[in-house]
């Protein structure tokens, strides 16, 4: 049970580390896809954020 | 000279390497001594080969690029996750105690991943794929980088003598690391176009790197490990005949 706890404790240690070096790396603290603070796996370029889309216009009813 | 050119150039040769490393593998038959080596570089060559596909259809400012981009992301951390854990696994070989506890942290360490990334839905309820998938990939990101870390202090601690798993671990800090000190310096620099674009082109070169310390591992030092094992018996023999 000690062990246990211990373990979790160190596991609770390993994220909240990980968790702390990603804010400090990456300077935000909210991440969308639209954020160049991104990081990725692979060889293949990073994605360009694509255009936001046009908003279709909504006119008052007459 | 466009940075694009660059980026293309890297991502080919990642794809090569890749392909190349998988059928070494599969033909010197190493699959039973690195099979977590190869999944993940299979993993890694499939989400390249996909991505490549999609960027010369749709382009790398599409919609589509994006998207998939990011899925295969997602798919990439939990293969990068899983092969740490293996790593951990190789390391413990002959220290069982050590591998239950490992194992349970490893479990821990995941599931509150999960949960923390699970907190961020609650902002935003509509789009799961901004606010958990990109969530969930950083955040394992970064475990996946001090687990790493963990584990190099591990292999230091218990002088293993698995030199390949050693190279094998450093290759991947270089993945994991280089991109995190190239997006310090962006936050740095407080976005300047320089570190903008060396930022774009890091992850690709870094995952070159570590593809590059793979092969030098896997196809040297797997010879070396054979040569030392086979010169151990004479000299056992030579201290009993003592």
């Amino acid at each position: 049970m000690k062990n246990l706890l211990l373990t979790f404790l160190l596991a609770l240690l390993v994220v909240l580390s990980a968790i702390s070096v990603r804010r400090m790396v990456a300077g935000t603290a909210t991440t969308t896809v639209k954020s160049p603070a991104l990081i990725a796996i692979g060889g293949s370029p990073v994605p360009l954020p694509p255009p936001p889309t046009p908003q279709p216009s909504v006119r008052p009813a007459s | 000279m466009d940075s694009n050119v660059v980026g293309y150039s890297l991502q080919y040769a990642s794809i090569i390497i890749e392909a190349a490393l998988v059928v070494y593998i599969v033909a010197s038959r190493g699959l039973k001594r690195a099979s977590e080596v190869a999944l993940y570089l299979l993993s890694l060559l499939v989400a390249d080969s996909l991505r490549a596909f999609i960027l010369l259809k749709y382009g790398l400012t599409s919609q589509q690029y994006f998207y998939v981009y990011w899925s295969t992301d997602f798919l990439l951390v939990i293969s990068a996750f899983l092969l740490v854990c293996s790593f951990f696994r190789r390391a413990c070989r002959y220290e069982e105690k050590t591998w239950r506890l490992v194992r349970l942290l490893l479990v821990f360490v995941f599931l509150l991943v999960v949960g923390i990334s699970g907190l961020s839905i609650s902002r935003n309820q509509n789009d799961l794929f901004t606010y958990f998938t990109v969530e969930f990939n950083q955040n394992l990101y970064f475990t996946c980088l001090v687990l790493n870390t963990l584990l190099y202090l591990l292999l230091q601690q218990i002088e293993s003598a698995d030199d390949q798993l050693g190279l094998l671990v450093c290759g991947v800090g270089i993945q994991f690391a280089g991109p995190a000190a190239s997006l310090a310096l962006l936050h740095l620099t407080a976005g300047e176009r320089f570190a903008q674009s060396l930022a774009h082109l890091t992850i690709p070169l870094c995952t070159l790197g570590m593809l590059l310390v793979w092969a030098y591992a896997i196809t040297r030092i797997k010879e070396r490990a054979i040569q030392v094992s086979g010169c151990k018996t004479p000299v056992l023999a030579e201290v009993t005949a003592d």
